[in-house]
């Protein structure tokens, strides 16, 4: 009875997927393991977590956490690369590990055509930074700081941001001293110490902005901050590119399409409920869940591997 | 004044580990009690020290209280409480069996053991507990002004080329001052750069892993430091045993008919040398990597000059069972304590081999990086970081609290952990730390890491070079390359950033300076010691 049922279950999947695959068609074969690309403790960790938390609470299924740090992300992209790709195993990254750095490592087991792209949680809300009350707090007084022969420290935290503030340094013709460090909270306190003048913070300068502490003098990302509506874009200031970004949860290439709907929508759901601890979360800290799965998302990954190569060319 | 009081409530409604009559024990407290008891029990043993006991259960707590930020505060609470306890412990063996249960506590073999065997065991161990506790807390004092004062101040007035040359300040200064020779702790600092620097750095191929896919992480921090300082010492000694060197000696004490216990005027005797001695022990305990053996052996050496001076005929010298003795050892021993934490909280850069361990715990646990910005006082929004900073001063006074309290009174009951054999204790913390660095790294390329890493300490010991600076610096390497990096982008790409300004010229001419200094009179100490 039990094998007759599974054999209709399964011609019943194998049927409907082409149409429409939905949650309820699909359970995975034993836990999932979830790798996570982000130190432990930190705020991308904390997120992974709590969404696990919140799947598993609606699905029923049991989700390992598991910290698979390192290389911005490609770790864990090549450890996934050969795990089985039957929806047991997941990730979360952000989504220029499978653009930018896959490109720019160049590694063809690595790219992003090597992997199923699930659904994104949150986008970053990234902003170019400064202390509010300093010599730097606008873009006017950057570029007359500028002009003047100052030296200006910007500080990045990714190879792309590296290559990004170059980008911008070039157009706008400010030759930026560009400094890496560890992290969005490493820039607010290099910025807050003065050992660095501005910087790229991805969100976590929300608060400090909302205080008055800090001020984004320009957005890097295509929508408006939230904090500061009226803050020019980087590519109304002369960028080609915008800096955008999402978290989001990745799988092993050729997973089952029934798999990789059931997934994608598990996290979708707990992502964007408000009610849920990871909902909440994201609410708190970017605004409001920023959800893309299925060919959007795909065609949002095929473009950030198109501006990265163009990127790439552009500061050549 | 805000962030004091954060502080003290993150640490009273922390998780509620159990409750005793309707009230909760926040879980920071419990670990902290028995931080302190196994670091009273441990302090007493001889063979193990504070370090050890810290490395063994530091996984246990991180596996128990997990990696959230909220762990922070309970595991610190351990560890901070072994810390105290060991410093207290380590006279127990010294003073009953003339064995010191801590390296440091071999000053108090000098006067506690004489004193016990005329009868008055009590009366040593009470004048012990009562300095230590003094010294340790006087030092405490001394970190939580001067703390968040210092880092300030850095954040202030150093800029990134002045931060590279003040880590490279004290590397130098750590390399120069622990071992026994200038030379042999500049190896130990080069080496642990240099294991440092596996696969980390910036580019997508991590550098120096040779292909091998279980290095493409680097060398894990807990590895590395616990094969080095535990796994390395476990060796060597049962080196020692296979070789039949190490024969404990333990005098029973008599018991005669003098009176015991704490006698009256012991207190007003001992108490110019307590003081002198904490002076003593926070100076150098502020200093990173001098330790508490040199304090104690500075802090009695003094107090035997102004002693033979000023004491009466009838009362015992220096080295007869003098009270003041005792008190002039342990008041400076356990003053180091608390000033370590200066350079640790200020500056990130670790002295002696607890507040090693405390690193790799913020390391492990993440949301508390020991540094100069941790004191950023942030408003309206609050620093968490600096919550936790001072969440910890709360808990070491707590800390105190329960060493004047209790920890007497436990610190007697211990005198039986001196008869464990050591044969017996050896394996079990062997396994016990090998269990709990597969716990934190589920791979068993992290084992075979840390079995190299302890060869490397049992090479390091047998050659006489100083295992302390090798950690010390493969901890810092890190944050020296970022420093440095960061210092030659953010000047526009200037090869001699490190010459510009007259701040970081100063501290390298000093590391200079020590190296030429200290190199120059070790030589001629060990030229006087072994005129060979």
């Amino acid at each position: 009875m039990n094998r007759i049922a599974r054999t209709c279950a399964m011609l019943a999947s194998l049927v409907a997927a082409p149409f429409a695959a939905t949650a309820q068609d699909w359970t995975p074969p034993g836990p999932i393991t979830l790798m996570i690309g982000f130190a432990a403790g930190g705020g991308a960790d904390t997120q992974a977590r709590l969404v696990a938390s919140g799947v598993e609470d609606k699905t029923g299924w049991t989700i390992l956490p598991q910290q698979v740090t390192g290389n911005s992300g490609l770790n864990l992209a090549k450890e996934l690369s050969t795990a089985p790709a039957d929806g047991t195993v997941i990730g979360m990254v952000v989504s220029e590990t499978l653009a930018y750095n896959a490109v720019i490592a160049g590694d063809p087991a690595l790219q992003a055509e090597n992997f199923t792209p699930l659904a994104t949680t949150a986008a970053f809300q990234m902003g170019l930074i400064a202390v509010a009350d300093g010599r730097f707090s606008t873009w006017d007084k950057v570029k007359a700081e500028a002009e003047a022969g100052t030296p200006i420290r910007f500080g990045v935290a990714t190879e792309r941001q590296a290559d990004m503030a170059y980008h911008f340094g070039l157009e706008t013709g400010i030759p930026f001293n560009i400094v890496s460090v560890a992290g969005g909270a490493e820039i607010m306190n290099g910025v807050r110490a003065g050992d660095l003048d501005i910087g790229w913070v991805a969100g976590a300068q929300a608060k400090a902005v909302t205080a008055g502490e800090l001020v984004n003098i320009a957005t890097a990302i295509p929508t408006p901050l939230a904090e500061s509506p009226d803050a020019p874009s980087i590519v109304d200031l002369g960028s080609e590119f915008y800096l955008d970004g999402y978290f989001m949860f990745i799988a092993p290439k050729d997973i089952p399409e029934e798999a990789r709907v059931a997934l994608a929508q598990a996290i979708a759901d707990v992502a964007s409920d408000p009610n849920t601890q990871a909902g909440a979360l994201i609410q708190r800290s970017f605004g409001g869940a920023a959800v893309l799965t299925g060919a959007e998302l795909d065609a949002y990954i095929a473009k950030g591997v198109q501006d990265s190569s163009q990127l790439l060319e552009a500061i050549k | 004044m805000d962030y004091v009081l954060l502080g003290i409530q993150s640490v009273f409604s922390n998780t509620a580990m159990f409750s005793v009559f309707g009230v909760g024990i926040p879980s920071c407290l419990v670990t902290l009690f028995l931080g302190l008891l196994t670091g009273i029990a441990v302090g007493a043993t001889p063979g193990l020290a504070g370090p050890t006991a810290m490395a063994v259960s530091l996984p246990i707590l991180i596996s128990v209280f997990g990696v959230r930020p909220d762990a922070l505060l309970p595991v610190f609470g351990f560890l901070i409480g072994v810390m105290k306890g060991a410093t207290v412990g380590g006279a127990v063996p010294a003073i009953l069996f003339n064995v010191p249960g801590t390296p440091d506590a071999i000053m108090t073999t000098l006067d506690g053991h004489p004193m016990a065997k005329r009868g008055m065991p009590r009366r040593a161990l009470r004048i012990a507990h009562f300095s230590s506790v003094t010294g340790d807390t006087a030092s405490d004092i001394v970190l939580f002004v001067c703390a968040p004062f210092l880092a300030i101040m850095v954040e202030r007035f150093l800029d990134l080329p002045e931060k590279t040359a003040l880590i490279i300040l004290s590397l130098t200064f750590i390399s120069s001052v622990m071992g026994s020779s200038v030379g042999k702790g500049l190896i130990a600092v080069a080496l642990g750069v240099l294991a440092a620097t596996v696969a980390t750095g910036q580019t997508f191929h991590p550098r120096l892993t040779l292909g091998i896919d279980g290095l493409q992480n680097g060398f894990p921090m807990v590895s590395a430091v616990l094969g080095a300082l535990i796994l390395g010492e476990i060796f060597v000694t049962l080196n020692d045993i296979w070789r039949g060197e190490r024969q404990a000696s333990t005098v029973q004490s008599s018991h005669g008919d003098v009176a015991d216990g704490l006698q009256k005027g012991d207190l007003r005797r001992i108490m110019p040398h307590i003081a002198r001695s904490s002076v003593i022990g926070t100076l150098i305990g502020a200093l990173p990597g001098v330790g508490s053996t040199l304090a104690a052996t500075l802090g009695y050496t003094v107090g035997r000059g102004i002693h033979k001076r000023r004491k009466r005929p009838e009362d015992p010298d220096f080295g007869e069972g003098a009270p003041e003795g005792i008190a002039a050892t342990e008041a400076a021993n356990s003053a180091v304590s608390g000033a370590n934490l200066i350079p640790v909280l200020s500056l990130g850069i670790p002295g002696n081999a607890a507040a090693v361990f405390l690193i790799l715990a913020a390391d492990s646990i993440g949301g508390f990086n020991p540094g100069p910005a941790v004191f950023n006082f942030t408003r309206p929004q609050i620093n968490p970081e600096l919550v936790v900073a001072f969440g910890i001063f709360t808990l070491m006074a707590l800390g105190n609290l329960l060493n004047w309290t209790i920890g007497g009174a436990f610190m007697r009951a211990m005198s039986v952990m001196s008869r464990i054999p050591i044969r017996l204790l050896l394996p079990i913390v062997l396994m016990v730390t090998l269990t709990a660095i597969y716990i934190q790294d589920t791979r068993m390329a992290a084992l075979w890491i840390t079995f190299g890493f302890g060869i490397l300490g049992f090479f390091f010991r047998r050659l006489d070079i100083p295992v302390l600076p090798f950690v010390i610096a493969f901890i810092l390497a890190g944050t020296l390359e970022n420093t440095a990096r960061q210092a030659f982008s953010a000047t526009g790409g200037d090869p001699f950033f490190l010459f510009r300004s007259a701040t970081s010229v100063i501290f390298l001419l000093m590391a200079v300076a020590i190296i030429v200094f200290l190199g120059r009179r070790k030589g001629h100490g060990a030229a006087a010691t072994h005129p060979n």
